[in-house]
């Protein structure tokens, strides 16, 4: 479970998260969907604690990932904005390498990786470098080494962005897979469609504030669109500048 | 978190760096390259000059009108390792197309104005911009004034004048520096290359794996594992710093090497760089690499991007020649206040060592003590821009 109360980031001048509230419950997808620049990364950073918050707490499975980052850290699986591959190294070493920093190694983290590749078919790429890998491809290699240590709870920063209709398909089926086996799964994007798809619970972020929280049919009685695209407009106000 | 599992990690980091850079080929050639041109250089360089002075003990001496000065002729012909041949009848054209080093002409009336005790003229054809000759040139001149002064002691002595009151001074040179120091002075280009070698040997990894991984973008999923930053820190310098070593053992062992294949004895150098050196010369180059790598993990990891982070190294690659420079300037000596000083200490430790004058443990101290210190002071930094939010997400 993770939980952010009331989290406040400014950089310089500019108020990138200003007073972010929500609760992503375990056996649960939650989507945080927000127009480019609300606020969504900076939010997931300050949770996977890379970031701290200026005012405000986070929690991890009860753990303050504020004074604990470390304690947090070893709880979550993360797959940041853009997924940093090393390309000298193959697959297999990526995880290797992560397992061994999350403290796992020799039988565990043997058996652990062969699970891994069966789980995002990865056989093929597993022990070819990553330098000439397909955006797809790298998604896989970034998702297996998110979820190396079998974290309860698991980040995505749009992993569909920029992925082809299988990959994106490969990916929802992961996503619904650990939700299946009672994790936490947050997940952010900037497509409604995906959100509304996938998610059971969808908290909309704008200017650094949560704007909604609910489901996708409870988004769209609040904002009386029978479209959640509708609804995502309206509420993200961003159709100040269709009225004008 | 307990030490051990710190400790641990940072071994986990310094191997993935090591195996990564190993698996790049470009930086590795180019760690090879600066490791092994320094020996070879040196060894191409000391191998002429050795042949130069073969050249000057042995010298050929055309002469041009040899049948009007036979005594000389005798007389040069008894000198050792030299060999007169009749001269070419165009002398100063075959000196300036270089066919000959030097030559000597004998005029006509050299015979007649011997015999009367007047100046005898000789010519010696020489081209003074020629540095490969002048060892050959000043020898047949040597040779010439050494035939002079012996003909006037004879004038002097049938005269009944003793030789000694035309020579007033009696200059005798009395060379104190062993031959093992002179050979350090003469090859004070392998210390630098040496610490050049420690210096150029980390720095790829110390870059790469700070300023390169940020831009790479893979610093952020690296943050997110449950480790210290100090740990991180502390591998990535590992690394680095075991690379530098290593590329310090590398050149040392081509420079060994080297000496064994140069007939240094023929230029009057004895320098011997067995497997007795190797131990003292990493104890005093060792603890630099520990803090070159650690200075380069600081500044790469300060800079705003690889590309600034590469412009730095360019700049900093001067420190490990400094104290070379520096002391060819101002003779250092050995006061006990140089080993205080990173680049300076190990430098003079690594001269003192080649020249067969074994400095004392407590400089040794000194130095590695000093390299140490400023090493943690300067992870401690980078452990600290590290945590820093404004350094790992770009400004």
């Amino acid at each position: 479970m993770i939980e952010i109360t009331d989290a406040r980031k400014r950089f310089g001048s500019v108020t990138a998260v200003d007073g972010v509230s929500f609760v992503a419950k375990d056996g649960g997808i939650t989507g945080l969907l927000g127009p480019n620049g609300a606020g969504k990364t900076t939010t997931l950073r300050m949770l996977y604690a890379v970031m701290k918050p200026d005012s405000g707490s986070v929690r991890v499975d009860d753990v303050d990932a504020v004074a604990a980052p470390q304690a947090a850290q070893a709880r979550l699986g993360v797959l940041p904005d853009g997924f940093g591959l090393y390309p000298r190294l193959t697959a297999r070493e990526h995880l290797d390498y992560f397992g061994a920093l999350q403290g796992i190694d020799g039988e565990r983290l043997a058996r652990r990786t062969e699970e891994l590749i069966d789980l995002l078919d990865m056989r093929a790429i597993a022990d070819r470098r990553t330098g000439g890998f397909s955006h797809g491809e790298r998604t896989k290699v970034g998702l297996a080494r998110a979820l190396v240590h079998d974290p309860q709870n698991v980040l995505l920063d749009e992993p569909t962005n920029g992925l082809d209709v299988m990959s994106t398909r490969a990916v929802r089926a992961i996503v619904r897979r650990l939700r299946d086996e009672g994790r936490c799964v947050l997940f952010s994007s900037h497509v409604m469609q995906e959100v509304s798809a996938l998610c059971d619970s969808i908290v909309v972020i704008a200017s650094g504030r949560v704007v909604a929280h609910g489901t996708a049919n409870e988004l769209r009685h609040q904002t009386g669109s029978d479209n959640l695209e509708d609804a995502f407009v309206a509420l993200a106000g961003l159709d100040h500048g269709e009225q004008a | 978190m307990t030490p051990p599992r710190t400790a641990r990690q940072a071994l986990i980091v310094c191997r993935k760096e090591l195996k990564d850079s190993l698996r790049d080929r470009r930086a590795l050639w180019s760690i090879i390259f600066s490791v092994v041109i320094g020996p070879v250089l040196i060894g191409f360089m000391m191998n002429r000059l050795a042949d130069r002075q073969r050249d000057a003990d042995s010298v050929r001496i055309p002469i041009v009108g040899l049948n009007r000065a036979p005594t000389l002729v005798n007389w040069l012909n008894q000198q050792a390792g030299v060999q007169v041949v009749e001269g070419p009848s165009d002398a100063e054209k075959a000196v300036r197309e270089q066919r000959e080093s030097v030559v000597v002409i004998v005029p006509d009336d050299f015979a007649d104005r011997f015999r009367e005790s007047r100046p005898a003229p000789l010519q010696l054809i020489s081209d003074s911009s020629r540095n490969d000759v002048r060892a050959s040139v000043q020898r047949v001149q040597l040779l010439l004034q050494q035939y002079a002064a012996e003909i006037s002691s004879l004038r002097l002595i049938i005269r009944g004048i003793s030789p000694a009151a035309v020579r007033p001074l009696a200059i005798e040179q009395i060379e104190v520096s062993t031959a093992q120091q002179r050979a350090a002075q003469i090859l004070t280009f392998i210390p630098m290359f040496i610490m050049v070698a420690g210096f150029v040997g980390g720095m790829q990894i110390a870059t790469d794996s700070t300023a390169g991984e940020r831009e790479r973008g893979s610093l952020e999923p690296l943050l997110v594992n449950p480790t210290p930053r100090g740990a991180f820190v502390t591998g990535k310098w590992m690394a680095a710093a075991l690379a530098a070593i290593l590329s310090v053992c590398l050149t040392t062992v081509l420079c060994a090497q080297l000496t064994r294949l140069l007939s240094l004895e023929d230029m009057g150098i004895r320098l011997e760089i067995g497997p007795q050196h190797v131990g003292p010369i990493l104890l005093a180059v060792g603890p630099m690499c520990l803090f070159t790598a650690a200075l380069q993990a600081a500044v790469a990891t300060l800079a705003r991007s690889f590309k600034e982070a590469q412009t730095y190294m360019g700049v900093l690659v001067l420190a490990p020649m400094l104290p070379g420079v520096i002391s060819s300037l101002y003779p250092l000596g050995n006061s006990a206040w140089l080993y205080g000083i990173p680049m300076l200490g190990p430098y003079t430790l690594l001269t003192g060592v080649l020249g067969g004058r074994f400095p004392d443990p407590s400089a040794f101290l000194t130095s590695a003590g000093t390299c140490l210190l400023a090493s943690a002071i300067l992870i401690r930094i980078t452990t600290g821009l590290f945590r820093s939010e404004h350094i790992i997400f770009g400004r």
